[in-house]
């Protein structure tokens, strides 16, 4: 009677909840089975990304130091960078990888003549070895580029004055000793170099190509420059001066007026 | 004096479970060092425990006891990132509950349940029964059922994260520093979980109350 007098919380209903337990057959079971995963968890391999969550889990722990660093890396990358190239690159001699143009310049630069004596395929060998990067345009074969002078260097080859000037002294050391320029000195391709003035689209400056003698040039800086208003042209530009000229003394006559409120200013 | 011990009970880990952890961490030692047969002092000693806070919690034997497994295996897989920071027995619950709750989430509109029942030949709950009912026989089997389907209703109604915390204190017998340890919380979380779930459970379960 006293037992049913006895007050009951949730806390003593909760506590009957200890007691639902297993019968003891479930545990031999639960150890078998548990006995087998364990096995099966030693013996097979985990996959790699597995291993994903814990790398997570490291970086969201240590996200203050990890922040910093890469903040810290940015920084020297930043700086690193923005200063260029460090001297010692900046002074180191153009080795063999270099670009196309510069690596040109001591095969161009080599005697002539111990490359024209040179085979044919012994040249090509050589050019191959000192030039293992892309050639420029220019070394279309190995005979052009034996024939490049010593002292000229290859940007200025792949201009056209250049070109010209090659096609014309070769086409004059042809005219004058013809029996040298029989021999199979300068390689196969003997008719390419009358063929580069004609062929070889100009690459030099727009305004080098500008023939200051022509008479769209002496129109157009005839307004600006005196010197060009003399010629076919002169009458026209001449106009246009004294249209010029009238229209400026007009701005300059009405600037001599001005005024501010009341007061009316002239100037001399 | 007792009161006060209680209450130190309720907010910390009890003297019994730090030399219990020293305990464990020794043969926890011999496993990281490679021997493999030790782990099963571990699952022997604390496979029933396991088993009862993911059975309160899914209120399903079945999963509970796969549950269970998966808990002690993924701790035998991990266990040599186990540094001894806090106690095995807080880890282990730690990946219980973790894997408990992860698979409520999964399943939530799938669930059944498979309750044991109640073993009167514990003298608490005998007590408690005789208690609540005056019934003997097949009057008192059929009370004590039905008791229990009130008691796994009333609890289901609470969110997993309320139920958590009711099982791991009410029927596990956790101190709050421990739940707050488990479940990745604060001591403050747990307690106000805890009083949220008891309101709950009280206004489902008054009929039964006095």
């Amino acid at each position: 009677m006293k037992d049913k007098e006895r007050k009951i919380a949730v806390e003593d209903l909760l506590r009957l909840k200890r007691a639902e337990r297993p019968p003891a057959e479930f545990w031999a079971r639960f150890e078998s089975e548990i006995r087998a995963k364990q096995l099966a968890a030693i013996v097979v391999r985990r996959p790699w990304w597995d291993g994903v969550p814990r790398i997570f889990a490291i970086a969201s722990r240590k996200h203050l130091p990890l922040g910093a660093a890469a903040a810290l890396a940015l920084t020297w990358v930043g700086v690193h960078y923005a200063e260029g190239p460090s001297p010692a690159m900046r002074t180191a001699p153009a080795g063999p990888a270099e670009s196309p143009a510069l690596a040109v310049v001591p095969a161009a630069a080599a005697p002539a003549a111990s490359r024209a004596a040179l085979p044919m395929e012994s040249a090509e060998i050589e050019a191959a070895r000192v030039v293992p990067a892309p050639r420029p345009v220019v070394a279309s074969s190995t005979s052009h580029l034996t024939k490049a002078p010593e002292s000229i260097p290859a940007e200025s080859v792949s201009r056209s004055p250049f070109g010209d000037g090659i096609a014309v002294t070769l086409a004059d050391f042809r005219e004058t000793q013809p029996d040298i320029a029989q021999r199979d000195v300068f390689g196969s391709d003997r008719e390419f170099e009358a063929s580069v003035a004609s062929d070889r689209q100009p690459v030099a400056e727009p305004l080098a190509r500008v023939d200051p003698s022509g008479d769209r040039l002496e129109r157009l800086l005839a307004p600006a420059l005196p010197a060009y208003s003399s010629g076919a042209g002169s009458a026209l530009s001449g106009e246009r001066l004294k249209q010029r000229a009238s229209d400026d003394r007009l701005y300059e006559s009405m600037d001599r007026y001005g005024s501010g409120g009341m007061s009316l200013e002239f100037r001399f | 004096m007792n009161a006060s011990k209680a209450l130190e009970k309720t907010l910390v880990a009890s003297p019994e479970r730090k030399l219990e952890a020293d305990a464990d961490l020794s043969v926890v030692r011999q496993v990281q060092g490679g021997d493999v047969a030790a782990f099963d002092r571990l699952i022997n000693k604390y496979r029933e425990r396991v088993l009862g806070i993911v059975y309160n919690m899914t209120s399903n034997r079945e999963d509970a006891a796969d549950l269970a497994q998966d808990a002690f295996i993924k701790a035998f897989q991990s266990i040599h990132r186990f540094q001894g920071q806090s106690s095995f027995f807080t880890w282990l619950y730690r990946i219980a509950v973790n894997s408990t709750l992860s698979h409520l989430r999964k399943n939530r509109l799938r669930s059944f349940f498979s309750l044991e029942s109640i073993r009167e030949d514990d003298p608490v709950s005998r007590e408690l029964l005789d208690a609540l009912t005056d019934r003997t026989g097949v009057g008192r089997d059929a009370f004590v059922r039905e008791l229990q389907e009130k008691l796994n209703d009333a609890m289901q109604k609470l969110s997993i994260k309320h139920r958590t915390v009711v099982t791991l204190f009410e029927i596990d017998g956790l101190s709050h520093q421990e739940i707050a340890e488990v479940m990745g919380c604060s001591v403050g979380t747990v307690r106000s979980r805890l009083h949220y779930a008891k309101q709950l459970l009280q206004a489902e379960l008054q009929p039964y109350l006095r």
